[in-house]
């Protein structure tokens, strides 16, 4: 047990949060994966268009580990699978009709501990929601042949608007939750981080044994599974960290108890393009305009939140790994004279503004708009202010990315800085360079190397 | 009055983008619309929202922590000159001899500067760098108020052209521009920018066209020395109190806090650049750092050289670090030069050694070197120089931190 303040990072205070109940929804007609957004998942179709499939049917396959697949969450026919560029597969969207279940292997809770570690790591892989364990450095999906240092399982969130812990993980999920971290264990034999936010409470988390229990307070990403890495149990020397979130696991691990691919799962639709965000239960993979209606203007549709989701057209699907769908309208306000002002309505993270230098008060309408030119990095020392990352000097780890300078990248710490970090980064910067997109250039090309 | 100027700007922006007939002018256009308007552009990839803050606003606030900097430096040019002429002038009047002085400095820096600025974002094809705005508002101040109008308008362009352009533009240069620029005049045209001659607006390079046009320029009275409260402090016998040197000259602590006496036009008050200092630490636009560090190095060494000062050591030797701070370019310097953010250290610690140095530099060129009074903007354009090897320290020290704890193989 340990307790963890973050103290550099930024909540954003942007309006639009979901509130109330969570309202069950019909089952949508059509439901899809995106295997592009799962990387280090090389798909081949195990159904293919016109098949029909069951309710946790596989569907696709990994090509170098077959018995990692992903599952049908409803049962239907496969409708169609739609390919991008060189012919990767964006969407593979299936239709549903009736409700005929696979049966899968079902253990109970009390054998799992029991279970041989390949028996364990064949049932976590052929689960379906293998893909939803990543591995750190780099976070692609988890390697089933490659034993990680450690094993971090989140229960916490803070990326802006996006649903938390409580909100996401039910009382009756312990067992569920309980069932995973045993299966996890048993398959790797490496010890399991489960944390959470000290401010929120969720009994399923907090009564769950055989784990190291870690709480986080502190802005955001105090809640993100990759920081939290660097913070308990960074990767050491050339191995590996594996991370899921709390929720994501408790799918996984009913499962594994009811033997049912359990594709129920609650997802936000936030945002203030939305007349009421608003919290639904509905299955993995349903539609966006499903969970969260019809935007009240053009708005720009993304999977997970503003600082690290992909925006994605209105007409496709929620995805496998964020539980929100953020409607964001596109309209940007020009002001005149804007940079001379003191602008006293404006939030912004710097003091530079005066509710920079008070706070924000109540949420703020926040647009898609860059608000400025692009230029060179002029160093006023403000990315620091959102790393939380240790030992991490973020302009020089830029400039030796642009530089393409791989060897001193690593020593900066290009495999530890993490992607909502750099979104961070992006997001304050006066000279709107574009720090995300960089850190992905620079782990591309360590692949590249590597 | 916002859309129409949106709908004039919308109906130009073709002209002017790639494939139009003024598409060579882009920079202005973009200049003059990002001028009147907030930039419309929206994001399309990577984070989806972004905050308010851009290079503009960082440079305005810059300009606006200058204010009191700029007026206080502007009534005082009026004053030494009713002073030198021996004449007792009122505010206003020593306001408007100050604005006759002042202002035509100003718009020639602007002006030369905004023209060298302009072609090299057209030959370059890049955005006109708002940090120009700040630039040529500092250059001025380091100036002498008698400085010819020609002169300006050479060290503006020298600055804005081998001080930062040559480099790729703002964020890529290393050495501060506006100190290039003042180097420049400083070692070209030395009698015009030193010495005891020119402090006061009608001293020894006054050609202005402009202050005679206005009656301005009576020969100064028998007795005034003109010189700046340094040159009195490093002018006496060996062994002299540099502090008696001073008050001698009718100088008292106050006033050179104030800014009440002979100097370069923005360097005279400790009170406007404090006043500065306060804004800028506040908004978080400059580095608080790297003042306290040149704050606590030049009270070190003064306070060093203060004690190992003898009967034969020169005057300056005796200066106690107090007055350091309040004398010559000291604190503009520390608080509007040294923490330019492209030129000076960019780690934290770094900002702080960067600082130290500059501080223990000051003093010493001021004591122990004794062709220059003043080694402010030496300091600076020296440890410039030097930050990128401070930062290489700091950088290596924090990679082996960071190596250290990831070493041991779990």
């Amino acid at each position: 047990m340990s307790d963890i303040v973050v103290k550099n990072g930024l909540d954003i205070p942007i309006a639009g949060a979901a509130s109330g109940d969570i309202q069950d929804l019909p089952l949508p007609e059509t439901v899809a994966y995106s295997p592009t957004e799962i990387r280090g998942f090389t798909p081949r179709l195990v159904a293919r268009e016109g098949d029909e499939v069951k309710v946790g049917s596989p569907i696709l396959l990994h090509k170098p580990h077959p018995s990692v697949v992903l599952r049908s969450p409803v049962a239907g026919r496969v409708k169609e699978v739609r390919r991008g560029h060189r012919r990767v597969i964006t969407d593979y969207v299936v239709e549903r009709h009736g409700d005929a279940q696979e049966q899968l292997r079902a253990v109970a809770l009390a054998d799992i501990q029991g279970l041989a570690r390949d028996e364990a790591l064949e049932l976590a892989a052929s689960s379906g929601w293998w893909p939803t364990i990543r591995q750190r450095p780099l976070s692609v999906m988890a390697d089933p042949t490659v034993a990680p240092q450690a094993i971090v399982i989140a229960a916490s969130e803070t990326g802006p608007l996006q649903p938390s812990g409580p909100q996401l993980i039910g009382d009756n999920d312990g067992d569920a939750l309980q069932a995973a971290i045993d299966l996890l264990r048993a398959a790797t034999g490496a010890e399991v981080h489960l944390t959470r936010l000290k401010a929120e409470s969720i009994p399923a988390v907090e009564s769950a044994e055989r784990v190291t229990h870690h709480t986080f307070s502190g802005p955001h990403p105090a809640g993100d599974p990759s920081l939290q890495i660097n913070l308990i149990c960074p990767p050491k020397g050339s191995g590996v960290v594996w991370f899921l979130r709390a929720w994501d696991a408790v799918s996984l691990g009913h499962t594994i108890l009811t033997g049912s691919f359990h594709a129920t799962r609650v997802v936000a639709a936030v945002g203030a393009g939305l007349q009421t965000p608003r919290l639904v239960r509905t299955v993995v993979g349903a539609p966006l305009k499903h969970v969260a209606g019809q935007a009240k203007s053009e708005a720009r549709w993304i999977r997970g939140s503003v600082l690290t989701g992909e925006s994605v057209d209105a007409d496709r699907w929620s995805g496998l790994y964020s539980r929100a769908v953020h409607v964001l309208p596109e309209e940007v306000k020009r002001d005149i004279l804007g940079w001379a002002l003191p602008q006293l309505g404006k939030w912004s993270f710097h003091k530079a503004f005066l509710r920079g230098f008070i706070g924000a008060g109540s949420p703020v309408d926040l647009r898609p708009g860059i608000y400025g030119g692009h230029r060179a990095i002029v160093p006023v020392g403000a990315y620091e202010r959102v790393v939380a990352t240790p030992d991490i000097l973020p302009e020089f780890l830029f400039k030796s990315i642009v530089a393409r300078d791989l060897e001193e990248s690593i020593q900066l710490g290009l495999l530890d800085f993490t992607e909502e970090e750099a979104a961070l980064c992006s997001f304050i910067c006066p000279s709107k360079i574009d720090f995300d997109l960089l850190l992905r250039e620079g782990l591309d090309l360590y692949v590249q190397e590597a | 009055m916002q859309k129409a100027l949106e709908q004039v700007f919308d109906g130009l922006r073709p002209r002017f983008e790639k494939g139009g007939p003024l598409e060579w002018a882009w920079p202005m256009f973009e200049g003059a619309e990002t001028f009147f308007l907030t930039p419309g552009e929206h994001t399309h990839k990577g984070v989806h929202v972004r905050d308010h803050m851009d290079m503009k606003r960082l440079m305005i606030l810059v300009l606006y922590a200058l204010l009191p900097t700029i007026l206080i430096g502007w009534w005082n040019i009026g004053m030494q000159a009713y002073a030198a002429e021996g004449v007792v002038a009122t505010p206003v009047e020593a306001l408007l001899r100050g604005g006759v002085a002042m202002l035509p400095i100003i718009i020639t820096s602007y002006t030369a500067g905004g023209i060298a600025e302009l072609v090299f974002c057209i030959v370059r094809k890049h955005e006109i760098n708002e940090g120009f705005l700040v630039t040529a508002m500092l250059f001025p101040l380091t100036l002498p108020p008698s400085i010819p109008l020609w002169m300006v308008a050479m060290g503006i362009v020298f600055g804005v052209v081998i001080g930062k352009e040559v480099f790729g533009g703002v964020g890529m240069n290393i050495l501060n521009p506006a100190l290039t620029a003042r180097a420049f005049v400083f070692f070209t045209y030395p009698a015009f920018i030193s010495g005891a001659k020119v402090w006061d607006a009608g001293g020894q390079g006054n050609s202005h066209i402009v202050s005679d046009l206005f009656g301005y320029g009576a020969p100064a009275v028998e007795g005034y020395t003109g010189a700046t409260p340094l040159l009195a402090a490093a002018s006496g016998e060996p062994g002299a109190d540099a502090v008696a040197l001073v008050e001698a000259n009718g100088w008292s602590y106050m006033d050179m806090f104030v800014g009440t006496i002979p100097g370069s036009m923005g360097e005279v008050s400790a009170l406007g650049a404090l006043l500065g200092a306060l804004f800028l630490i506040a908004t978080g636009i400059a580095s608080w750092r790297i003042m306290v560090g040149c704050v606590a190095g030049a009270v070190a060494m003064a306070a060093v050289l203060n004690g190992v000062a003898g009967p034969e050591s020169v005057s300056m030797m005796s200066l106690p670090p107090h007055y350091h701070l309040v004398m010559g370019g000291f604190a503009f310097g520390t608080v509007f030069m040294a923490t330019d953010p492209v030129s000076s250290a960019n780690t934290q610690t770094g900002r702080l050694i960067y600082g130290f140095l500059i501080g223990v530099l000051v003093v010493l060129i001021r004591v122990v070197n004794p062709a220059y009074p003043e080694g402010m903007m030496l300091a600076i354009l020296f440890m410039n120089v030097f930050a990128p090897l401070i930062d290489y320290f700091v950088v290596r020290r924090t990679t082996r931190r960071r190596a250290a704890r990831l070493a041991a193989a779990a």
